[in-house]
């Protein structure tokens, strides 16, 4: 039963609105990923295909720190207020993803390790899926590779990897800085399941994620090809926007207007 | 009277023994490996514990990764292999998967110092202390012989934090006479004395058991690097107003630099020499004593030190 679209939409227009006011606010943040991967969390957290007091998430990609922020305060892991602290000092809520806040379960910033604590959670605790949120960028590390021939190899069927595919670092385009190949093949050719879908398209990510937690022998890779920035025109597919420092007035109300009307 | 000529144990198969005997007891303990299971004595482990004996190849990244997140799931994970590599190649991971995530992971690092002998440079770990030390939440421990590391092995696997331990390849003296369990953040005093005080880790320390010297040499086994014991270090060193610190390792952020740093840091008045490898790499050589004179650690070196401590 593929849900119906625009629940997720109203979601992810919320959680972006919300990661481009913190941003606004702290002055600081990585946006253009945030805005990629923001509705493949919404669909990892709303599907109701998960229940994260037992499965786990990983977000091996701590820059994007904000996306799973603000879903986090929205299921009430902690309040809504403290997203205004974001990045301040004595702040649980750091510029890298932090296990000190309430729902999450790995520290990162370091890129590339989270798929491989991803497997040794999904290795001891087989009863329960594990799904990571890695990115394209991220496969440059070579502990990535390391990883996947270790989840094939230990049969971790319960380990889901979504590749967050935007295409973007922040030197470039991924392609430029280290092309990858063909991703899809790379993991078949390693014994993953591969399915690529379009990642701001709910009912292709749902459909993924329900076919991925089916038990078998095979860990489940999700290529989701993603906008960078998605949601506001001037951001999208502009690696200048991996991070910003501080929006100007005019761009904020840009952004605001766009998103509101997604 | 002279004493008694000490046994010569292994290292490396007292680590093993006492793992598999842990793990017959403790159904949480397993062992991450990264492909040298020979040469740290794992088989037995391997083949008794099939399921609790996980083999991520020669990439240690990922295995420091597994590691952490096996250990999230209850088990007690010892994550196995030469320093050089272990934390040599894989530092950062253990920086963030291990101790930034509090995963319960005992780092073992076989083959550290110039008792490597033959592999030469790159496999002699000379930095590993250095890099341990520095990261909150890791315990660093140095054993001084075969029954030392026992009971150390036995202590970290009931302590809930990360800890490192580094072990030596060569066969070497046994001295650790203490009955008891292994107390984190306690020395041993070896030898009572009262010219000197030799500090230091590892089998090295044993060479300066039997010195050719009439001073009185108060001899203090550190093997708990992180935390150190604070105690012990001061009052000795208040006593003889003369310390002698002694390492197979790196002068550069060694055991000594913390020693020193503690002893400013409290204002004790003493002389201090640090006998350590100095800013350089280690080099193949068939006998360590051979390498420990080439590097200025041998037993001359520690009698001139000794010597220049109270001119």
């Amino acid at each position: 039963m593929p849900s119906p679209v625009a629940p997720y939409q109203q979601l992810a227009r919320e959680f972006r609105l919300d990661i481009l006011n913190t941003i606004n606010q702290s002055g600081f943040g990585h946006i253009g990923g945030s805005f990629s991967s923001i509705d493949i969390l919404t669909a990892v957290y709303f599907s109701s295909l998960f229940n994260f007091q037992r499965d786990h998430f990983i977000l091996s990609a701590g820059h994007l720190c904000l996306s799973l922020y603000v879903i986090l305060a929205k299921l009430g892991k902690f309040p809504p207020h403290l997203l205004a602290s974001y990045s301040d000092l004595g702040s649980i809520l750091q510029g890298h993803v932090s296990a000190d806040v309430p729902g999450v379960e790995y520290s990162s910033g370091s890129l590339g390790q989270g798929l491989s604590f991803a497997a040794g959670l999904a290795l001891g605790d087989q009863s329960h899926p594990t799904v990571c949120l890695t990115t394209d960028g991220e496969h440059d590390e070579g502990q990535i590779w390391e990883a996947i021939a270790f989840a094939k190899k230990y049969q971790l069927g319960n380990l889901i990897n979504i590749v967050d595919c935007n295409n973007i670092q922040i030197g470039g385009s991924v392609q430029k800085i280290m092309p990858l190949g063909n991703l899809a093949a790379r993991y078949v050719q390693l014994g993953w399941t591969v399915t690529t879908v379009n990642g701001h398209n709910f009912p292709q990510l749902v459909r993924a994620l329900k076919k991925a937690i089916v038990p078998s022998a095979y860990p489940t890779c999700i290529i989701a090809n993603t906008v960078a920035g998605k949601g506001v025109p001037y951001m999208e597919n502009d690696y200048h926007y991996h991070d910003v420092k501080k929006l100007t007035p005019e761009l904020f109300l840009q952004a605001t207007n766009a998103i509101s009307k997604t | 009277m002279p004493s008694p000529k000490p046994k010569i144990r292994s290292i490396r198969q007292a680590f093993a023994k006492t793992l598999v005997k842990l793990a017959l007891k403790n159904r949480q303990i397993y062992v991450v490996s990264m492909g040298l299971t020979p040469s740290l004595y794992l088989d037995e482990f391997a083949k008794k514990f099939p399921h609790r004996f996980i083999e991520c190849g020669v990439a240690e990244s990922n295995a420091a990764a597994v590691a952490a997140g096996l250990a999230k799931t209850n088990k007690i994970v010892f994550l196995a292999t030469y320093a050089c590599f272990s934390p040599g190649i894989n530092w950062s991971v253990i920086k963030q998967s291990i101790c930034e995530n509090h995963a319960n992971v005992k780092i073992i690092g076989s083959h550290a110092g110039l008792l490597t002998t033959d592999l030469g440079a790159t496999h002699q770990m000379l930095e590993d202390v250095s890099l341990m030390r520095a990261l909150p939440n890791m315990q660093v421990f140095s054993p001084i012989d075969a029954n030392e590391t026992r009971k150390i092995i036995t202590t970290v696997s009931q302590s809930p934090l990360p800890a490192y331990v580094r072990l030596v390849r060569a066969s070497t003296p046994v001295v650790y006479q203490f009955s008891g369990p292994y107390v984190i953040g306690r020395s041993q005093i070896l030898k009572v004395g009262r010219d000197v005080t030799i500090l230091g880790h590892g089998p090295i320390l044993t060479t300066t058991l039997n010195l050719p010297t009439s001073h009185s040499l108060e001899v203090i086994n550190c093997s708990s690097i992180k935390p150190l014991d604070i105690d012990t270090i001061i009052n000795s060193a208040t006593k003889t107003g003369r310390v002698l610190c002694l390492e197979d390792h790196q002068k550069n952020g060694g055991f000594g630099e913390a020693v020193a740093s503690l002893l400013l840091s409290h204002q004790i008045n003493c002389r201090f020499i640090h006998l350590a490898v100095d800013n350089q790499f280690g080099q193949s050589g068939r006998d360590y004593h051979q390498l420990y004179d080439r590097y200025g650690l041998g037993v001359d070196n520690i009698v001139d030190a000794i010597n220049s401590l109270l001119l």
